[in-house]
């Protein structure tokens, strides 16, 4: 199973979200609740955790901008 | 207090599961959603969750629950499958409603879940529904009907809770109080201190508590449903319990105080509860955290099984809407409904009004599962205009029941018993009375069939009247609403200009597994004709050529077909051979028997009672452009009302409505076009 993760719709206003930050490698095996990465979004910060167990590849560059909907990672089974 | 005094363990440490499984979704929801793999809205039940657990404990199986769009807590009590949820909220086709509901709309009557709305106040009616099948039904199930604070002050609370009173009907209203609606807090949108104040306004009790204490919660709520389920009748109920988020995932919180929020937090029903469950000897907190794991477990399980799930199929887009797939407008498929032979029975002359009591009168007759609710329906008033009368005095105030002046309550109370296995015939007196219950309608009956995805069906019938252009009623009971339904997909609407049609179609109404809207003209109630006596069927979506004419084509129903009929003769009288095609039901729509027409004759007009602008002239007009462009030898016309509120003197009401003279005058026009 393989999931993207996206810039979230944090409110029905959101259109944008800066990623701030990884906490994981590029292809790093996580733990399901494990923190990925956070993106800051209408002066709030996101720490996006991860749904389940699985390998992450870095789809974004920190310090860039992203619309609702944009990849950040994908998430793979492990 | 003991939070557990009045629970077993046994008892308690179900209820405790059933908050953690609904933390687990909850949470579970809010991590996708912060992933931004999914995408919608989520109204978080985060602090509520003591009062699903413990109010659903007290339930049998078969027990009737609705609920509100914060209302995954009470889905999860009440046994809806969790992997059926988490598929519904990503719209696969496994979910509860095929994906077509959503989170707000989920259903799943296997377990009793049999609405959830996202119309603030929208269950209210349809409880009364539920419990009025059960009482008729001798079920014995009861109907736990969940809302906010919010609802308490919508006008549907006040018709519904008077309706279930005077009723004596098997209904436990539950309010959860999470202090907020929507933004605003319980003391900016509530005059009074508490909601459970209002019940004994209705002659109900109004039991207050405190939902974070489950223990409290169940005492109270054991008693009302054991006072519904032994004919005591409905109770309200109010169970109070902070909401610990903000309105919907991802919404500010700037409108809650933060005190309060802060406290609510570090104190949970959950922890607390737990605790208190340790404290009182009844588990360990190994054990709690052994339950806790296997809620996890659970939840994560239907996530992944949903993230993986499949979507619809495209095809899906038009199943549900109604039982039939080809009773959607333009998706006729093989040959139309045939007419019945009503040759060779016996008639009888009776007026048009007389024709729809008969109609009545054989349904219930025929079919104990045939019930009518509506204002003054019963003798010895026999309805204003008499068409019920006798009826109830024949089958029972049960089966004939007047209702309060409470519109949302009548359709509620029809949609509700409709869904749980009746054929309910509701009246709204005067067509113009619908507007005071259209979400009950459009958004409720309509819908629920689709927003289910086919898990449940309102076969129901609302008759109606159209007292238009009898002279002297006015703007406010004078209207010709039905193009309104037939833009509302979902409800299926018969308007008849006869009384033969009149009959047979409203048998075919009462017969049919969707809503329908049976629009009587009053203009032709005392109209005779000769009606066959013994019950017959004219399908819904069948045409009636009335007259036939090679010339032009005139298209209408209800009442202005007899304006077209007189407009014929005249027509005739100057050598042009009319048309005269009466649609009978704008949905179904018989659009193969009109296309034909037109095709030979190539000249059209369409006339309606109700207004001409946006009117379904307009939908026809345009249609048959589309499709006969290039063998029109005129321009489609359409004669409505004109743009006015019908007006009260004859002098202004005379120029409002369609007449004979301006069907002639619009046909000559038409006949004088060349290509």
């Amino acid at each position: 199973m393989k999931i993207t993760m996206r810039v979230p719709k944090a409110a029905v206003s959101s259109q944008r979200g800066q990623l701030s930050k990884w906490y994981v490698e590029d292809g790093a095996g996580v733990k399901a609740g494990q923190l990925l990465y956070c993106i800051e979004m209408e002066k709030t910060a996101l720490d996006i955790e991860a749904p389940f167990d699985g390998v992450v590849k870095h789809l974004a560059e920190v310090g860039k901008e992203y619309a609702v909907g944009d990849a950040i990672a994908e998430l793979t089974r492990a | 207090m003991a939070l557990t005094e009045s629970l077993t363990t046994e008892q308690a440490l179900s209820i405790y599961r059933t908050m953690v499984r609904i933390r687990a979704c909850d949470q579970q929801i809010q991590k996708l959603l912060a992933s931004g793999a999914v995408q919608f809205m989520y109204y978080p039940c985060a602090g509520q969750e003591a009062i699903a657990a413990a109010v659903a404990a007290t339930l049998r199986a078969d027990d009737y629950m609705l609920t509100t769009y914060r209302g995954i807590h009470d889905a999860i009590a009440k046994g809806t499958p969790v992997t059926e949820i988490m598929a519904e909220i990503m719209g696969r086709h496994s979910g509860t409603s095929k994906g077509k509901g959503g989170p707000m709309h989920l259903s799943d009557p296997d377990s009793g879940l049999m609405v959830t709305t996202g119309i603030v106040g929208g269950t209210l009616p349809i409880a009364t529904g539920l419990g009025l099948a059960a009482g008729l039904s001798g079920s014995g199930q009861v109907t736990i009907c969940n809302f906010g604070d919010g609802a308490a002050n919508i006008g549907a609370f006040g018709e519904s809770l008077n309706l279930a009173a005077l009723k004596k009907l098997p209904v436990v209203f539950v309010c959860q109080n999470n202090l907020y609606a929507e933004y605003t807090a319980f003391a900016d949108s509530t005059a009074s201190a508490s909601i459970a104040d209002r019940g004994p306004a209705y002659a109900m009790p109004g039991v207050s508590v405190d939902g974070t204490r489950p223990g409290e919660v169940y005492a109270a709520a054991a008693a009302a449903v054991a006072r519904a389920r032994s004919g005591g009748g409905p109770t309200l109920l109010e169970c109070t319990a902070h909401r610990l988020q903000g309105h919907y995932f991802g919404s500010d919180e700037s409108h809650m105080d933060q005190q309060a929020l802060s406290a609510a937090r570090a104190a949970t029903p959950i922890d607390t509860f737990g605790a208190e469950l340790v404290a009182g000897g009844s588990a360990s907190e190994t054990e709690l955290a052994a339950i806790c794991s296997e809620a996890e477990a659970e939840a994560g399980a239907a996530v992944e099984s949903a993230l993986q799930a499949a979507d619809p199929q495209p095809a899906e887009l038009y199943t549900d809407v109604f039982a039939d797939i080809a009773q959607i407008p333009y998706r006729q498929a093989g040959p139309a409904p045939r007419e019945p032979d009503l040759g060779a029975m016996e008639t009888a002359e009776i007026s048009y009004a007389a024709a729809v009591t008969q109609a009545l009168d054989q349904a219930m007759a025929a079919d104990e599962r045939v019930i009518m609710m509506g204002e003054d329906i019963a003798d010895p008033a026999g309805g204003v205009g008499k068409v019920t009368l006798g009826l109830s005095t024949k089958y029972g105030e049960q089966r004939v029941m007047a209702t309060p002046i409470s519109e949302q309550a009548i359709i509620g109370a029809a949609t509700g018993s409709a869904m749980a296995g009746f054929k309910p015939v509701p009246e709204i007196m005067i067509n113009d009375f619908l507007m005071v219950c259209m979400d009950q309608v459009a958004n409720h009956a309509a819908k629920l069939r689709y927003m289910s995805g086919g898990r449940t069906a309102v076969p129901l019938t609302i008759r109606t009247v159209n007292a238009g252009n009898v002279g002297r009623f006015g703007a406010q009971h004078s209207q010709s609403l039905e193009t309104w339904f037939a833009h509302m997909p979902g409800i299926k609407v018969a308007v008849p200009s006869n009384a033969v049609d009149a009959k047979g179609l409203l048998l075919s109404c009462i017969d049919d597994p969707d809503p329908c809207l049976f629009l009587e003209a009053m203009r032709l109630y005392y109209n005779p004709a000769p009606v066959p006596v013994e019950p017959y069927r004219i399908p819904l979506g069948l045409a009636a050529c009335k007259r036939a004419g090679a010339d032009i084509s005139l298209i209408s129903y209800g009442w202005t077909v007899l304006e077209c009929l007189a407009a014929a003769e005249q027509l005739a009288a100057q050598g042009i051979e009319a048309e005269v095609i009466d649609i009978r039901t704008l949905v179904p729509l018989d659009w193969n028997a009109i296309q034909a027409s037109v095709a030979k004759t190539r000249r059209a007009v369409v006339v309606h009672p109700a207004t001409e602008f946006c009117g379904f002239g307009a939908e026809l007009a345009a249609k048959l452009h589309e499709t006969l462009h290039g063998q029109l030898l005129a321009p489609v016309r359409r004669l409505g009302a004109a743009y006015t509120p019908p007006p009260f003197t004859l002098a202004l009401e005379s120029l409002h409505f369609p007449t004979t003279d301006a069907v002639v005058a619009l046909a000559q026009e038409s006949m004088e076009a060349t290509a």
